[in-house]
């Protein structure tokens, strides 16, 4: 009986060390994925196809969802890194990329895109966007998508405003004329963005830069706020709300998706807007038959022809455990067939060459406007104190609309900040 | 007497207090002496290689001042209005009046709501198109504007603030004050009764000194508590219009998370630190007395 015991013990001690060595060949490597969008319907449909696909034809790895927030993404991710603990792929947009390089957060990806081809395997991707990655010769991603923004507007408010909804305005001139002509009791002729938000600068940039103003010198050494471009610039969007009053009332309070939601319950008429905007208007309100009333233009511009871009993409951490599993997930993100199912669920134009030019997007009435409004893209000066300034343009243009100061001295004081972040006495 | 104690009849109280302490360590001290390296090492640098330039350049950062008034301005009239709100509902919640504890209940509740949903609860009933303020006023005065603006108005942003911080934090003060009004004794009150003392004269002789050790902790406390707030105000109005409502701790995060220079958000986080300290020396004192 005893003898028949010990076998027992043996026996089960040596399935649970069989079970415990096993163990690890068969644990899966757990990549985190970190997005602000795992919340956002129509992009989480996007997201779970991707990482159910990726996860059954990859066993062995196993991407599971790590969500951040828009307006804290990276905070999330400077407080995850300074513990090294970073989620292994995260989402940006391109303002962060100098500055997490800068501080060694993320990885340099050179040598997997050598592995890949090298300059080959670069060329499928639209390289204005792909500066956007690179700081001081080393590229730490490959954009998924590139957003250039344009004016979207409601041609049923055009018709009943008697505006031909076939010309949409063209000059800041036009906009303003269109938009007052728009504005009737309880509805806005545009809509714009006043708070303390990244999505401000694209909207405030088209009209700034369209004016011919720069934020700093060619050499990005000093400020270049004191032209009558920027004032020019700078009045045109503040005065909108102040003088020409075709904006709602607490702009300051405005952020993107207030917009869409006023654009979406038809308070407002125009706004210049994002790609995506159109699904989201949808999502907001059903019953608004987005296809049909609304229609997108380029952003009317004054001296320049210029659109705001807004550029995403993934960045692998410096702190990954697992950087050839992170690379094979990030690998099968930016891939052509991926990129092209994202921007049919949730409307996304890819920095992919392939998918660009595909006829999904030069077929979609939207898509191609955006599409066309590429080449016209531009973006602020990538530089490390370019937050500082950004903020102090947002309190700029905060201080404009509720009139704590005038334009011109609210311009004059941003151009002060701007030297003063530059280092410049 | 002290002689029959054994060595581990004077130690074992150590090792109780062990894991708080060593807890302490590492949440508190850890962080604060990683915060005040931080503020002496150059931008971007790291070792031991440390400077004073993040404090040459706080004293001369006209933005860091204003916000320092800012704040100072946020604190005092935060304390003022929960100091009268709180003082009047403890009096009122001192009467003994049917449903006393629902009431005492109901004027809780401000202190268990989050502070960053007490700011979008805010910022969504002052909205000027779908708020429920400006509706309800009209209400009352129909001539006033449909879309009027709080938020957004340089001169109203920064009461409206403070407003929604003193619905949300008088519950604090109201609480400490009804606990010192209960432990009053009612004997006071009918002597002071007998000797033909008013409503009033009995309030400023008998209630507020028996008060007075606890309104000086209760705003001593209030004081540090007001000081360090933080999501209300960015989900208010972000420190909008403009600088208008910025305060110390939204600044610091700012300076750290979005401008990524982190040792000078750190000199900012040790200066505010010094005062808030310098501040409280007051009830650290008081409590010290009370020992």
């Amino acid at each position: 009986m005893r003898q028949r015991s010990r076998w027992w013990v043996i026996a089960v001690l040596a399935i649970g060390l069989a079970v415990v060595l096993a163990g690890p060949a068969a644990a899966q490597v757990k990549i985190r994925f970190q997005t602000w969008h795992w919340n956002e319907k129509p992009v989480f449909y996007a997201l779970e196809e991707f990482m159910n696909e990726f996860n059954k034809n990859n066993p062995g790895i196993e991407v599971v969802r790590d969500d951040s927030r828009y307006n804290d993404k990276e905070t999330v991710y400077i407080a995850q890194s300074q513990a090294k603990a970073a989620a292994d792929i995260a989402h940006f947009q391109h303002r962060a990329i100098p500055l997490f390089a800068e501080r060694g957060y993320i990885m340099d990806l050179t040598p997997f895109i050598e592995r890949e081809g090298g300059q080959k395997f670069l060329a499928q991707w639209d390289q204005h966007a792909l500066e956007t990655c690179k700081y001081k010769g080393k590229i730490y991603c490959l954009n998924d998508y590139v957003n250039p923004l344009a004016l979207l507007y409601n041609t049923q408010h055009f018709k009943e405003a008697g505006l031909d909804p076939n010309k949409p305005p063209t000059t800041p001139a036009e906009l303003v004329d269109a938009a007052k002509k728009l504005t009737r009791a309880g509805r806005y002729g545009m809509g714009l963005i006043g708070s303390r938000q990244e999505g401000l600068f694209m909207r405030f940039n088209p009209f700034f830069w369209g004016a011919g103003a720069e934020y700093l010198t060619p050499d990005n050494k000093r400020s270049a706020l004191d032209t009558p471009e920027a004032l020019e610039g700078f009045r045109f969007y503040v005065e909108l709300f102040t003088k020409h009053k075709v904006v709602p009332p607490g702009v300051i309070e405005q952020g993107a998706q207030e917009v869409r939601t006023q654009i979406a319950h038809e308070i407002v008429s125009m706004e210049v807007g994002v790609i995506q905007a159109p699904l989201i208007y949808a999502a907001i309100n059903p019953n608004m038959k987005v296809d049909e009333v609304m229609a997108a233009a380029p952003i009317p511009s004054g001296k320049k022809r210029v659109s705001s871009v807004e550029y995403g993409m993934r960045v692998i951490s410096a702190f990954t455990k697992h950087p050839e599993e992170a690379w094979k997930v990030y690998k099968a993100w930016v891939s052509k067939d991926v990129q092209l199912r994202n921007f049919k669920i949730y409307g996304v134009m890819s920095a992919r060459l392939d998918v660009k030019s595909s006829p999904e997007i030069a077929n979609n009435k939207f898509a191609k406007i955006f599409a066309a409004q590429a080449p016209y893209g531009k973006i602020e000066p990538l530089i490390p104190e370019w937050p500082k300034i950004g903020d102090a343009t947002i309190t700029a243009v905060q201080e404009g609309f509720s009139g704590v100061k005038t334009p011109e001295q609210a311009l004059k004081d941003l151009h002060i900040a701007t030297n003063r972040a530059l280092g410049v006495q | 007497m002290g002689s029959g104690r054994t060595w581990h009849d004077r130690h074992v109280g150590y090792l109780f207090v062990l894991p708080a302490t060593l807890m302490l360590v590492a949440v508190l001290v850890f962080p604060a002496f990683i915060t005040l390296k931080l503020s002496v090492t150059p931008e971007g640098g790291s070792g031991w290689n440390l400077t004073l330039i993040h404090y040459q350049k706080a004293f001369r950062d006209p933005v860091l001042f204003q916000t320092f008034k800012n704040t100072f301005a946020f604190v005092a009239w935060s304390m003022v209005g929960h100091f009268v709100l709180g003082l009047a509902l403890a009096l009122a919640l001192n009467q003994a009046l049917p449903g006393q504890t629902v009431f005492r209940l109901i004027a809780l509740v401000p202190w268990t709501i989050p502070d960053v949903v007490a700011g979008i609860i805010f910022r969504w009933v002052l909205n000027p198109i779908n708020g429920s303020l400006n509706p309800l006023i009209r209400m009352l005065f129909p001539g006033f504007p449909a879309e009027f603006q709080w938020l957004s108005s340089p001169t109203l942003a920064f009461p409206a603030v403070i407003f929604a911080n003193v619905w949300r934090g008088y519950p604090l003060v109201m609480v400490m004050l009804l606990a010192g009004l209960m432990a009053i004794p009612r004997e006071l009150y009918e002597a002071a009764a007998v000797d033909g003392a008013g409503k009033i004269k009995r309030f400023i002789h008998v209630t507020l000194p028996g008060l007075s050790m606890i309104i000086l902790i209760a705003l001593a406390l209030d004081m540090v508590w007001e000081f360090r707030r933080f999501a209300l105000v960015l989900t208010m109005t972000g420190g909008g219009p403009g600088t208008l409502t910025e305060v110390l701790s939204t600044l610091v995060y700012k300076t750290y998370f979005q401008f990524f220079t982190f040792e000078y958000a750190s000199a900012m986080a040790i200066l505010m630190s010094a005062v808030l300290f310098v501040l409280s020396l007051p009830y650290i004192i008081l409590v010290g007395r009370e020992r």
